[in-house]
């Protein structure tokens, strides 16, 4: 077989910054007609309150409810009228609004976003507030409570940081710190979090840069800049949990699952990149070690494409590498997790250039369907902007990445995926009456 | 703070087509090629007259058992041999079936698109088909089945399927089968679905990607050169039939729930409906957009549901109309009459002029983002083959779209909106919810357990 020299992206960017502090990036791509616009707070649940989980989420949906010009349900209106796509999304570190638009309505979507970031509170009145509050209650029935295993995401985020970290409580937050929310915090918050120089805007797409920065000029050049945000809350962590840290489940489910989540360096770290190459040498792809063992010989695992095990983009103090392990019906999950356990200590003793080759061109085709959008560039370079205040990462995260040797994820793995840094979650099939937590 | 005002008006708007392609012959196949340049990325798919309706009687699932065993060993590879091959190109293995079609093929780097063509060639010429590969995908399907069963979409959508279609029609078993069709299954039944349908005459091959360094013909010829078979036998399956006993309701048991996974809906014209515009056109208002009418009501108004949907599928037979929506346990009576309220005033009373603007300029305007790339392009190609649609047909649909008249959609309203036959399935916990949804007077309710 011939090694394969991957296509490394060279996409093209400039960066500029407003005088009120906003970061924008602008990169052309004349294939199509189409525009994206894409904008990063750099705020998210690690930045709420005790009391207030699920917060900085349930504010995101008040983001669309109207602003100074804009009337309630009239962002969906005018970008829907425009022949666009739209969403916003919270997580952990950020949250982020976006649009994607035939590219002769960029301005309509550059309008909206300086709008809602200057004069949301025009529009944010206790009828809005306690409308999304009901719907996101619904999100988190919708995509958790009510799903099978719905509770693994919460229990990994509850063990896997210590008492009181930011990452220790999950970004849907609870139903009493969502019920608890008020006008008054949703004002604090936006006045707190909410300004051009706590946010990244990436335009990419078939666009002009010096006429899109005029634009953007106008458009967000008299919002005013807050000078100052609060400290991000401490999050420094021992570098492992120091103990395992193990939790049975009974749910109503049809088989048993296990999640096995270990404590890791952040994204950006050197471990990180290691820990995201071995996460395709373990568990991704049906070449991979877990689906070779776990599924094809032993008859373990359900994992149809071989994907298993994911690394979380955190930045804050420590991250978290995952494995899902649904079990086949009938196998017996102790046993289950035992051969998933050894496969894991069987990284440690080394890796093959053949594995890591195929390793580097998963990664490489997986990081080149992300970008081949005009929005998948464009939330990229407002992530690398934000966290590491590098949109060049677009270009170079990927060849640095590739550079990551057979050693380097054995060494990671010694460190990182080890029996004292990892909590296990083993859902079972609840028994008639046995309800879960 | 200076917020600019007014709302800026749009620029000129930029011209756009469907990329322009090829139907060629190479080889004895039929190919389509299509050059999008620029992007690192290619795809190419097979795509075979083989989907769950040419599945025969009691062999429902057969066809997702069949694309699943094309890549657990062909020709000189084993199953792992074959992952880890194509894995090494960068190559990205996807398969499907649906009502209509099975696909397969890679999403793969330019500069090894011959490569995965000879792996895709194997895959479907020489697959080993091996009993204990086979019984192992089987088992595992019905495994994955069960899981997803667990959950309350799809086994809401199951259950409407069963309800709406007359037993024996295909559409009433979800098209990638039940756990049940699916474990009955054996490895002469594969080795029959695969030797029938996936013939040489029977498939198009598509190849959507910046071709300029690509040898498109080499890897035509790897798919398609010495391979005998001809046609698959013509299929003519039984025309669609319905229980033709709507205006009722099925709660399916899910005890514990805290919400309801509604379906509502009833049976519908298929692809090739002259109204196939103002009918899709209407469904956009109706429950297609987030301003849509249905999503207003449950989650923009009463806060009922984190999204409310409406829409047709539209098959070769024929087509369903559905609306969904999870809601909140204790609101379900409310919100399934609410839907059907939406559902019945769209059926009397038409859309407005105003919501038919923004739904034809949102799905107009929507074109050239629906066909960023080349896995979005190669699936519209598929399209084409599988409804034998006309070269020009997403020019012309578009067009279409944009001329489409208000009488015209609620014409379409009034004529493929049956609020009295809708068929309304829940999903929940019956104890909770089956009181009050007999007092809707929506019709008679049934509550199926898990023991029926």
């Amino acid at each position: 077989m011939l090694a394969v020299v991957p296509v490394l992206p060279d996409y093209p960017f400039t960066l500029h910054t407003l005088d009120n502090g906003l970061r924008v990036v602008i990169s052309e791509d004349h294939l199509a007609p189409v525009a994206a616009v894409n904008v990063w707070y750099d705020v998210g649940s690690r930045h709420e309150t005790p009391g207030r989980t699920g917060f900085a989420h349930l504010f995101e949906h008040l983001m669309f409810q109207g602003s100074t010009h804009v009337g309630r349900n009239d962002h969906f209106g005018f970008i829907s009228a425009a022949g666009g796509t739209l969403n916003g999304t919270t997580w952990c570190d950020r949250t982020n609004y976006y649009e994607t638009v035939p590219a002769h309505h960029l301005e309509t979507a550059l309008w909206l976003e300086a709008d809602r970031m200057g004069g949301l509170l025009d529009a944010l009145d206790q009828q809005n507030l306690d409308n999304q509050r009901e719907v996101v209650k619904n999100e988190k029935r919708q995509t958790r409570d009510n799903q099978p295993y719905g509770s693994w995401l919460d229990l990994v985020h509850r063990h896997a940081w210590p008492e009181g970290h930011p990452y220790q409580h999950s970004t849907i937050g609870s139903m009493a710190d969502l019920d608890a929310a008020s006008l008054e915090d949703a004002r604090g918050f936006y006045s707190t979090w909410y300004g051009p120089d706590n946010a990244v805007l990436s335009i990419v797409g078939d666009v002009d840069t010096d006429a899109t920065i005029a634009a953007v000029r106008r458009y967000f050049g008299g919002i005013p800049a807050k000078g100052s945000y609060p400290p991000s809350p401490p999050s420094e962590v021992p570098p492992r949990i120091g103990q395992e840290i193990r939790q049975t489940v009974p749910d109503r489910v049809p088989v048993p699952r296990v999640f096995v989540a270990y404590r890791c360096p952040p994204f950006g770290s050197p471990e990180f990149d290691a820990l995201e190459l071995a996460a395709i040498v373990l568990g991704g792809g049906r070449g991979c070690r877990l689906y070779k063992s776990l599924v094809l010989d032993r008859g373990l695992l359900q994992a149809p494409d071989g994907d298993v095990t994911s690394t979380w983009p955190f930045v804050a103090g420590a991250t978290v590498f995952l494995a899902d392990l649904p079990a086949r019906e009938g196998a017996d999950v102790a046993e289950l997790e035992a051969a998933y356990h050894e496969i894991v200590d069987g990284l440690a003793g080394g890796v093959s250039e053949a594995e890591m080759e195929r390793a580097r061109a998963v990664h490489t085709s997986m990081w080149l369907h992300h970008l081949a959008t005009v929005d998948g560039r464009a939330d990229t370079f407002s992530q690398f902007t934000t966290l590491f205040d590098d949109p060049g990462l677009v270009n170079t995260l990927l060849p640095r990445q590739l550079a990551v040797t057979g050693d380097d994820v054995a060494a990671a793995a010694r460190e990182f995926l080890r029996p004292d840094n990892r909590v296990v979650l083993v859902f079972e099939p609840a028994a008639e009456g046995e309800e879960a937590a | 703070m200076s917020l600019i005002a007014d709302r800026p008006a749009p620029g000129p708007p930029r011209p756009w087509s469907f990329p322009k392609f090829d139907r060629r012959e190479i080889a004895g196949g039929r190919v389509l090629t299509c050059h999008l340049p620029g992007k690192p990325l290619a795809v190419i798919d097979l795509v075979a007259d083989a989907g769950a309706v040419t599945e025969p009687t009691g062999k429902e699932g057969v066809a997702e058992i069949v694309v699943r065993a094309l890549s657990e060993g062909a020709g000189s590879y084993d199953a792992y041999g074959f992952a880890v091959a194509g894995e090494r190109l960068g190559a990205t293995w996807r398969s499907q079936t649906d009502w209509d079609s099975l696909r397969c093929g890679f999403e793969v780097p330019v500069a090894d698109l011959v490569g995965a063509a000879e792996l895709l060639a194997a895959a479907v010429r020489e697959p080993h088909l091996d009993e204990p590969s086979l019984l192992r995908v089987r088992d595992e399907r019905v495994d994955e089945i069960r899981l997803d069963q667990s959950q309350p979409g799809p086994r809401a959508s199951a259950a409407f399927a069963a309800a709406v279609w007359a037993a024996g029609c295909r559409y009433a078993v979800p098209d990638g089968g039940t756990a049940d069709s699916v474990s009955d299954l054996t490895p002469d039944d594969v080795r029959a679905f695969h030797a029938a349908r996936l013939r040489p005459g029977a498939v198009t091959l598509i190849v959507v990607g910046d071709l300029d360094t690509v040898d498109v013909d080499a890897a035509a010829r790897a798919v398609f050169a010495g391979w005998a078979g001809g046609e698959a036998a013509s299929t003519t399956p039984a025309p669609p039939t319905t229980t033709a006993d709507g205006g009722r309701v099925i709660v399916v048991d899910r005890p514990g729930s805290v919400q309801s996974m509604l379906y509502a809906g009833h049976d519908a014209p298929n692809r090739r409906t002259p109204d196939y515009v103002p009918m899709t056109t209407m469904a956009l208002v109706l429950g297609g957009m987030f301003n849509s009418r249905l999503n207003y009501r449950l989650r923009e108004d009463k806060g009922y549901s984190y999204g409310a949907f409406g829409s047709f599928d539209t098959r070769r037979d024929a087509g369903v109309f559905t609306a969904r929506s999870a809601v909140q346990t204790e609101v379900t009576a409310p919100a399934l009459a609410d839907a059907v309220a939406e559902i019945r005033t769209m059926h009397e009373s038409g859309a407005t002029e105003t919501e038919l603007e923004q739904a034809r300029s949102y799905r107009a305007g929507v074109f050239p983002i629906n066909f960023a790339g080349p896995g979005a392009v190669a699936s519209g190609l598929a399209e084409l083959v599988v409804h034998g649609l006309a070269d020009d047909h997403y020019d012309r649909l578009r067009q279409d779209v944009l001329d489409v008249e208000l009488d015209a959609v609620n014409a379409a309203a009034a004529q493929r909106l049956r609020p009295d036959d809708l068929v309304a399935v829940v999903v929940g916990d019956a104890s909770a919810v089956a009181d009050e949804l007999r007092a809707t007077g929506l019709g008679p309710v049934e509550v199926l357990t898990d023991e029926d």
